[in-house]
């Protein structure tokens, strides 16, 4: 059915949808917090209506009420997501005759994570439910709405692709400050989810059509698929005691008239507006053409709330999360210590990168599941766009499904197998791949052969579907040492596949220099060459001062950092070299006293100084652990309050980070007091106070595997029962979340799993922790460490 | 937005202790921060009471109130002031992240936060006040689903009926914990007499293991 219907939509003409559902509702008299999508069961005859008159004011597309019919809102209802959706689709197909019905999929109403507890997965399901029982009922169009969230929209637009064949429509709300409320700006927008492959992108509800203008602006400015918009007839105002929307239908329709002149071709309404509206607009588009509007494709990559266009400044993708050849981050992979990667990759942002290669290839790891939660856990960190990099075909895919936002895979080449492999996901989640030059032959001598396969890559893409803009290619550097004589290659290919393809390009320049002395000197010398034939975007280590200089400076040459801004924000208070340590605080002050005044910024130092004299263990057992113990006290009578006790207990960390990596350099002497299992409960994201117990043991030396907020039972169980451990330390804020907690330690029990638990949070007791099965109720952090020390014998 | 630093040292357990400028400078620097981070909004509803069968109903919308307190602090009231207000999700997010990477600044900023969502109620309760008060209408304090005997699952029918989630993002999940995290949502009456002066103390409180209980004090300013 929706097969037939489907040959009719036009993307070249106007669209006019309908207006508000909700509105027209409360004119027929429904409750403020009643369910809306019930009246499909309960009052069809309404719907109807309601559906009939925007038909008679001249929508081509009706919109089914589904906004809200998921299976979380639907949860403690009577009715089912089957029930309300098949109804409504029904209902609207019974009326629209020869018209379009637009399946309406909106937000599910909940956070996704990180900020959140919906995962990806989960929301994918929940779409995918609504998105097969609309299209078996017949709906024409898939319309996704009102979205903030563009994880949330990626979730659904993955699911509507993946469960039926109808167009996809996605729009999302924007603020007054040109955002969504998760952050995405108007670029982010269209380079996600043009990329994805639906039919047309644009924006509604939150804003009136004169707030929606600067928006609009900018999302004509890089869509190159038609731009659907349905403001809110204005910003509601309050009128007495309630809120009005003041807009009316012939204001509403000058706007519309000034959208569709700017470009628009889809319109309609959202909150606020009735058939007035619609008519009105009608009217006008009945006077008017479409524009046709030819915009040029941009080279970008997307986090999601930041875009990183190529083409202009010089563009950074730090190279440092990779295992090769770096032994820290191999041991941090190895151990699941995920903070040393995302100290990684702040460190280059505070350096300046601009996108961030992620590779955790090593043979001895599960290489696809420590991927993804690496890109889960570096989005929630820092807001730069992620360069996905494996030899894995599936670790790619995997990746680049769960990724939010554009990201850059890295990569393909001119291998037919590869191409094959690699180009059908680039094209379905819509990414930007970095293309090299070496193909079955390997990689070509001259900048000729490396220009053909260059070339290869872009043809094979188009047949993919994937346009040149979404291709950056990688002429490949070889070493100095080895192949002097085709360094100068590389640079002329560079040259050479810009002019002639059109294309961005990168290179991994410290190749350059590989098996030389005074590798920066070369690798610099490099990279102001490459640079100056059209180098867009250096693959590079951006904590090296000498590469990210000369970057600066070319920016600066090149007129591409326009006024200097950036470079003299940079320089203009630079010293040259680092001011020597003032010696009287690193010798003067002993560990302890440091400690105790929480002055963390010296700890790391003076531990060094101390190793240099006495072994680990004594530099942990006469300063670190006496230090900690007076602060403890000093904490338990009152004479500090939490932020010095915390600000102590950071500055051992920093002594302690020393001492580990001393030890882990010599033998491997064991400084673990035992292991501890730490997790906020299921339903709970409250994790501040797990943060701080985590702190204070690990400061004693313990061991902790943090499994985070909203921890499942089984995992808890996985992790005491893997890990052979003996304490658990559980947290719980609200007295709703502490029934999982009385579920965690059953699950623990009826596993029979011999472990101690502690628990601890603001609702609980002594009473309510022994209720619950809890062996121990810690009231805070530094009770935690006394029952965990007694545990492991250490006092 | 305005964060009375007093009030976000109160929320840390400050009892006059010494703190060196290092600390003051730190707490100074993450007022800051947040208030850049704010991005608060809110939204409220005035609804009508009627009173059936010991429940009272807010006219035109699906709440119905059974909780003995709420009903206790509407008693004198004709109308019901129902509102929602949040500082929006960029404050947790950087929450998270100083808690994970520098633990003090997090609970630092977390103390700020709460303190600015108050704030911000405050605001909104003031405005509520003077728009009653042309209609010669007395605002009651404002009531909070957690606050002694009102339950805290009238939660999601709060945010349902103000449609929170599509106006200002505020969500919440199934164990009743509003996202973004730094939200608040109240009842406040209004009624034709001036209520008397509430007891602001925690005689009525079910959170008997509250800190501030335990020293005596209490949450509420």
């Amino acid at each position: 059915m929706g097969d037939i219907v489907r040959n009719k939509i036009d993307f070249k003409n106007f669209l006019l949808f309908d207006g508000a559902m909700g509105t027209m509702l409360q004119k027929y008299g429904i409750q403020r917090g009643e369910l809306p999508e019930s009246y499909n069961i309960k009052h069809p005859e309404i719907i109807e209506k309601i559906h009939s008159e925007y038909l008679n004011a001249g929508s081509d597309v009706i919109t089914t009420n589904t906004f809200g019919a998921n299976r979380y809102k639907l949860k403690n209802t009577e009715y089912t997501v089957e029930q309300i959706v098949s109804n409504a689709v029904s209902i609207a197909r019974g009326v629209a005759g020869d018209k379009l019905v637009a399946l309406d999929i909106g937000p599910i109403g909940q956070l996704m994570e990180p900020l959140g507890i919906l995962s990806f997965e989960n929301a994918y399901e929940t779409f995918a439910e609504q998105i097969k029982i609309g299209t078996r009922e017949g709906a024409d169009i898939i319309l996704i709405e009102t979205m903030s969230d563009i994880y949330e929209a990626k979730a659904a637009i993955l699911a509507a692709k993946e469960n039926s064949s109808l167009p996809v429509i996605c729009t999302m709300s924007y603020q007054g400050d040109g955002r969504t409320l998760t952050g995405t700006d108007p670029i982010t927008m269209v380079n996600v989810l043009q990329g994805l492959g639906v039919d047309a992108i644009g924006v509604n509800c939150s804003l009136g059509p004169n707030e929606m203008l600067p928006i609009i602006t900018e999302i004509l400015k890089y869509s190159s698929i038609p731009v659907i918009v349905q403001p809110n007839a204005g910003l509601p105002r309050l009128c007495g005691y309630d809120a009005v929307y003041d807009v009316h239908a012939h204001e509403f329709a000058e706007y519309a008239k000034i959208m569709a002149e700017m470009g628009v071709t889809i319109l309609g309404g959202c909150c606020g507006t009735t058939n007035e509206h619609i008519k009105a607009i009608k009217n006008v588009l009945n006077e008017l053409e479409p524009v046709i509007r030819d915009v040029k494709r941009m080279t970008a990559v997307s986090s999601p709330s930041f875009t990183v266009v190529l083409g202009g400044e010089i563009k950074i993708i730090g190279e440092r999360i990779n295992p090769t050849g770096k032994k820290k981050l191999k041991e941090a992979l190895k151990n699941n210590n995920m903070d040393y990667i995302l100290y990684e990759a702040i460190n280059q942002r505070d350096a300046g990168a601009d996108i961030l290669d992620v590779n955790v290839g090593l043979p001895e790891i599960d290489e696809l599941e420590v991927m993804k939660k690496t890109i889960k856990e570096l989005q929630s960190v820092v807001n730069l766009p992620l360069q996905i990099d494996s030899v894995r075909c599936d670790v790619i895919d995997a990746a680049t499904r769960i990724y939010n936002g554009k990201p850059l895979i890295n990569s393909v080449n001119g291998k037919d197998e590869t191409m094959d492999s690699i180009f059908p996901i680039v094209k379905k989640y819509g990414a930007c791949v970095i293309g090299l030059t070496i193909d079955e032959d390997g990689i070509p001598q001259t900048a000729e052969g490396r220009l053909k396969v260059a070339k290869k890559i872009v043809d094979r893409a188009a047949k993919y579907g994937i346009d040149k803009s979404d291709i950056i290619i990688d002429c490949l550097v070889l070493t100095a040492s080895a192949q002097q004589s085709e360094v100068m290659e590389t640079i002329k290919a560079v040259e050479l596949v810009k002019t002639t393809l059109g294309v961005k390009t990168t290179l991994g320049v410290s190749n350059v220099s590989f098996g030389l002395p005074q590798r920066e000197l070369l690798n610099r010398t490099f990279l102001a060459a490459a640079l100056t034939v059209g180098l867009d975007a250096p693959i590079l280590n951006p904590l090296s001062e000498a590469m990210m200089s000369t970057v600066n400076a070319f920016n600066v040459l090149w007129n591409k950092d326009i006024s200097s801004k950036k470079y003299i924000k940079t320089y203009s208070s630079f010293v040259g070299i680092e001011k020597p340590i003032t010696i009287d605080s690193a010798e003067t002050k002993d560990l302890n006293r440091i400690i105790i005044d929480g002055m963390k910024e010296e700890a790391a130092k003076v531990t060094v100084e101390l190793l240099k004299t006495k072994t680990e263990m004594e530099v942990v057992n006469t300063y670190l652990i006496p230090s900690l113990d007076i602060v403890g006290q000093k904490y338990e009578s009152g004479e500090i309050f939490l932020p010095q006790l915390l600000q102590s207990a950071e500055t051992v960390k920093k002594s302690f980070q020393v001492i580990k990596e001393k030890m882990m350099a010599s033998t491997e002497k064991k400084i673990s007091k035992g292991t501890i299992v730490l997790a906020t409960v299921r339903g709970d994201i409250h994790d501040i106070g797990k943060n701080i117990v985590k702190i204070l043991l690990e400061n004693y030396g313990f061991d902790v595997i943090d499994l985070g907020k909203d921890v499942h039972e089984d995992v808890v169980v996985n992790a005491v029962r893997n890990g052979n451990i003996k304490l658990v330390g559980l947290s719980a804020l609200m007295t709703t979340t502490v029934r999982s907690m009385g579920e965690t330690i059953k699950a623990l029990r009826d596993n029979n799993l011999d472990c101690t638990v502690v628990v601890g949070g603001a609702v609980l007791n002594e009473e309510y922790a022994k209720m619950i099965g809890a062996d121990f109720y810690a009231k805070d952090a530094t009770q935690t460490v006394k029952i965990a020390r007694k545990l492991f014998d250490c006092e | 937005m305005k964060i009375d630093k007093k009030e976000v040292l109160r929320y840390l357990g400050y009892k006059n202790q010494k703190i060196d400028e290092k600390m003051m400078n730190l707490v100074d620097e993450c007022c800051t921060e947040i208030i850049d981070l704010c991005k608060e909004t809110f939204v409220y509803e005035v609804f009508d009471i009627e009173r059936k069968n010991d429940l009272i109903f807010l006219i035109g919308s699906t709440l119905v109130l059974k909780d003995k307190d709420i009903k206790d602090l509407l008693i004198n009231s004709k109308k019901c002031v129902v509102m929602a207000a949040t500082l929006g999700s960029g404050v947790d997010s950087k929450i998270a992240y100083y808690s994970r990477f520098n633990i003090t600044k997090g609970l630092i900023m977390d103390a700020c936060a709460t303190t600015a969502i108050e704030y911000l109620c405050d605001e909104v309760q003031n405005e509520i006040m003077e728009n009653a008060l042309k209609d010669n209408l007395f605002i009651t304090t404002r009531y909070s689903p957690g606050y002694g005997d009102f339950s805290i699952d009238n939660q999601a029918e709060i945010l349902n009926v103000l449609e929170t989630y599509k106006k200002i993002g505020l969500s919440v999940t199934e164990s009743n914990i509003m996202l973004p995290r730094k939200s608040v949502t109240a009842l406040i009456g209004l009624s034709e007499i001036r209520s008397p002066k509430q007891n602001k103390s925690c005689g009525s409180c079910k959170n008997i293991n509250c800190n501030f209980r335990k020293d005596g004090g209490y949450c509420a300013k």
